[in-house]
């Protein structure tokens, strides 16, 4: 066995030309499939982690089946239900900027309450001062840059859906982001941002419930449903399935798309493997002459297509790792991440398992074997008498 | 909408091309079950030796892919768990169609029965006027259907899974509550299933002892179902430290340390080799006797790793559950 691995590593190394062509083309073919894999997978986790630290369950009103207001002493009753540790109403919304072309996001908080978030807490302490006193806010580093960009140095004019105008004092900045969503937050009175949106006063974007035990999740979000019947009952279970289901659709489309792509392949492999050079047609019949059996050739062909497609395997997915998770993939991760101007630019976080790696396997290397057994079989078949004459 | 998930994509894509691979090599192995004659000496005999070759590649390349590809389907089967809505691990999404549990069964009956051509082929191989060569082909015809059925299931399942459907938790699936024919077994008393354990395999080991190829298979084969039933009804509750967890499937998962992968390998692999040395014991086949020591150091390991369970729970607690 290891005599017939050696002659076929040989052989391969004696027609190295074809060889290396193949090998090229197909580890170009595994290193792209791969980086797809591992840019969802890395993305995958990413949001799983945000999603951590995601409300348990968001309540939006839904009138004529688009979310509109709902109002904010609903939470009252909504805090009663038994196993609900607290329901807040939140609100909030995007505010379109059109001179640098972004939106902000504009979160309300009440200043010397409880917010629903560690960080906005936080925030809400630091500048409780600030935020009590007539139209203030205090802005992510990122939203601060931009309106510095456009002359507005310490205060911002919103324009309300009324047209009027209402000016708005920056009371602080943000340390820089620390996480992905901070650095387009604008983060002021909840009256405030009633007024700059035209909201009516009680009125609230959604209402956030945390709940004690998780496993409660499923019977606190059916009572809220049941109680108020034109709300939409969002519960962190339904926002984690459809995130897995964006992200399998996204790298199932690629895959189909992949799948064409290596039928293609396979055809080129086998037509090439079965269009043996008169050479090689005389090394096989010398080497049966000396007594090699069909299965000796045979075996003899499979290290060869193994060494080929487990070669280029290995080869693509250590280019892969470097290319996404060393360079962070430039050019691949628009096509999942989209961009916007404001989104600070972050790094892939490191995530491989054992799954992807096999799904790359699978989907690549018995592909390749499979379309070089017929022709091994033919070349192992040939006859001694035939071709060495 | 499920077959956009790239796992599914990628074993549906396999299994097609091992489906076409297998099309050419019932082909061949129809031709040669009619017109196969050894002492001919006609072109006709002369290409179909040949093409027994082929057919014998393409099984070979069939059987040992499918054995990682089955590992990596109950790793799908485990990661759509986290899709389907109720279900925690690989029985939920077995369950979800009504495919999915012959699936399962026709997949390690498939396992076994391409192993076993295998077998047919080595020893057919080391004689020599190939005296098998007609068996093995006739066997092969007789394996098609259950691949086909195989490919078909597998189809059905995986495309009849609907991920807005609740389906059944092992929880459920697995509960002495209902009455299924699950838990008919979980019911039955203690004694009764570790009695049958380990006398069964007191019974493979003495046939062992004595060499009787065809009793380690016979009890090799009983040895299969008793060992799923006892380790639903009694040895998994002690891997989960829980008297009311009974799923063979959860054993699987991380959260277990993936030890189900182990011991269904030790399981279905010790069996193997026990029936198939009878197999070849029955062909005139020598040295069945290695066959018979790797059947027996593979029983004896599974026979190891499900009674740790239990006795360390019990050294830990000083109560049994």
């Amino acid at each position: 066995m290891k005599n017939l691995f050696a002659f076929a590593l040989s052989s391969l190394m004696r027609r190295g030309s074809k060889n290396l062509f193949i090998f090229v083309i197909f580890a170009l073919m595994i290193f792209i499939l791969a980086s797809i894999f591992m840019i969802t997978h890395s993305l995958k986790v990413e949001m799983f982690t945000t999603l951590e630290a995601l409300p348990d369950i968001t309540v939006q009103r839904v009138v004529a089946g688009k979310q509109t207001d709902i109002e904010a002493d609903r939470s009252e009753t909504i805090a009663r239900i038994f196993g609900v540790s607290d329901a807040i109403p939140r609100v909030w919304g995007y505010y379109y900027f059109p001179k640098a072309g972004v939106n902000f996001s504009i979160v309300g908080v009440e200043a010397f309450g409880k917010q629903y978030k560690k960080e906005l807490d936080m925030v809400a302490d630091t500048y409780a001062e600030g935020l009590v006193e007539e139209d203030t806010m205090i802005v992510g580093q990122g939203v601060y840059e931009t309106l510095k960009r456009n002359f507005f140095n310490d205060y911002f004019y919103f324009v309300k859906p009324d047209g009027e105008l209402t000016k708005v004092t920056v009371g602080g900045v943000f340390k820089p982001a620390t996480t992905l969503e901070s650095n387009d937050i604008i983060v002021m009175e909840s009256s405030l941002v009633r007024d700059i949106f035209g909201m009516e006063e009680g009125a609230a974007t959604d209402i956030v419930v945390h709940v004690a035990n998780p496993e409660e999740v499923a019977t606190i979000a059916k009572k809220i449903g049941e109680h108020y019947p034109d709300t939409r009952v969002i519960t962190k279970e339904d926002l984690r399935i459809s995130y897995q289901n964006v992200f399998d659709y996204k790298s199932g489309i690629f895959l189909a798309l992949f799948i064409i792509a290596i039928f293609t392949f396979f055809i080129i492999i086998y037509d090439k493997a079965s269009g043996l050079s008169s050479e090689e047609k005389r090394e096989i019949g010398i080497l049966k002459a000396l007594g090699w059996k069909i299965g000796d050739i045979l075996n003899v062909k499979f290290f060869e297509a193994a060494v080929i497609s487990v070669g280029a395997y290995f080869l693509a997915v250590t280019l892969a790792l470097g290319y996404v998770f060393g360079l962070g993939a430039p050019l691949m991760r628009d096509l999942f991440m989209g961009y916007s101007v404001l989104k600070p630019p972050f790094d892939l976080p490191f995530a491989l398992d054992g799954g992807t790696l096999a799904l790359i396997f699978f989907t690549t290397v018995p592909v390749y074997i499979a379309a070089t057994l017929i022709p091994s079989w033919k070349a192992a078949t040939l006859e001694a008498d035939e071709v060495i004459r | 909408m499920n077959l956009l998930s790239p796992d599914v994509i990628a074993i549906l894509l396999l299994d097609g091309i091992l489906f076409l691979f297998a099309l050419i090599a019932l082909a061949i192995s129809v031709q040669i079950v009619r017109k196969w004659d050894r002492n001919a000496t006609t072109p006709l005999q002369y290409a179909l030796e040949k093409r027994a070759y082929l057919v014998a590649t393409i099984i070979e390349y069939i059987f040992y892919l499918k054995l990682p590809l089955f590992l990596y389907f109950i790793y799908t089967l485990d990661n759509l768990s986290n899709i389907l809505p109720g279900a925690m691990c690989a029985a939920g999404v077995t369950n979800a169609t009504v495919y999915g549990l012959p699936l399962f069964v026709v997949k390690i009956l498939d396992l076994y029965l391409f192993g076993f051509w295998i077998v047919l082929h080595r020893i057919d191989m080391k004689k020599p006027d190939y005296p098998f060569t007609k068996m093995k082909f006739w066997f092969f015809i007789l394996i098609f259907p259950f691949f086909t059925l195989e490919v078909v299931l597998e189809a059905l399942h995986m495309g009849g899974i609907n991920p807005h459907v609740i389906v059944s938790c092992c929880g459920t699936l697995f509960s002495a509550a209902k009455s299924s024919a699950v838990s008919a077994f979980i019911t039955l008393p203690t004694p009764l299933i570790l009695g049958l354990f380990y006398g069964n395999f007191v019974l493979i080991a003495v046939a062992w002892l004595f060499k009787r190829a065809f009793w380690t298979a016979l009890f090799n084969l009983l040895f299969i179902p008793v060992a799923i039933v006892s380790l639903i009804a009694f040895f998994s509750t002690y891997v989960y430290e829980m008297p009311h967890h009974h799923c063979p499937f959860c054993l699987l998962q991380s959260d277990y340390h993936y030890v189900g992968y182990f011991l269904y390998t030790f399981l279905f692999g010790g069996t193997f080799y026990g029936i198939a040395a009878w197999i070849a014991e029955k062909l005139g086949y020598g040295t069945v006797r290695g066959w018979l020591n790797r059947s027996i150091v593979l029983d004896t390991l599974y026979l190891f790793v499900v009674s740790y369970y239990p006795i360390s729970f019990y050294l830990k607690n000083g109560v049994w559950l």
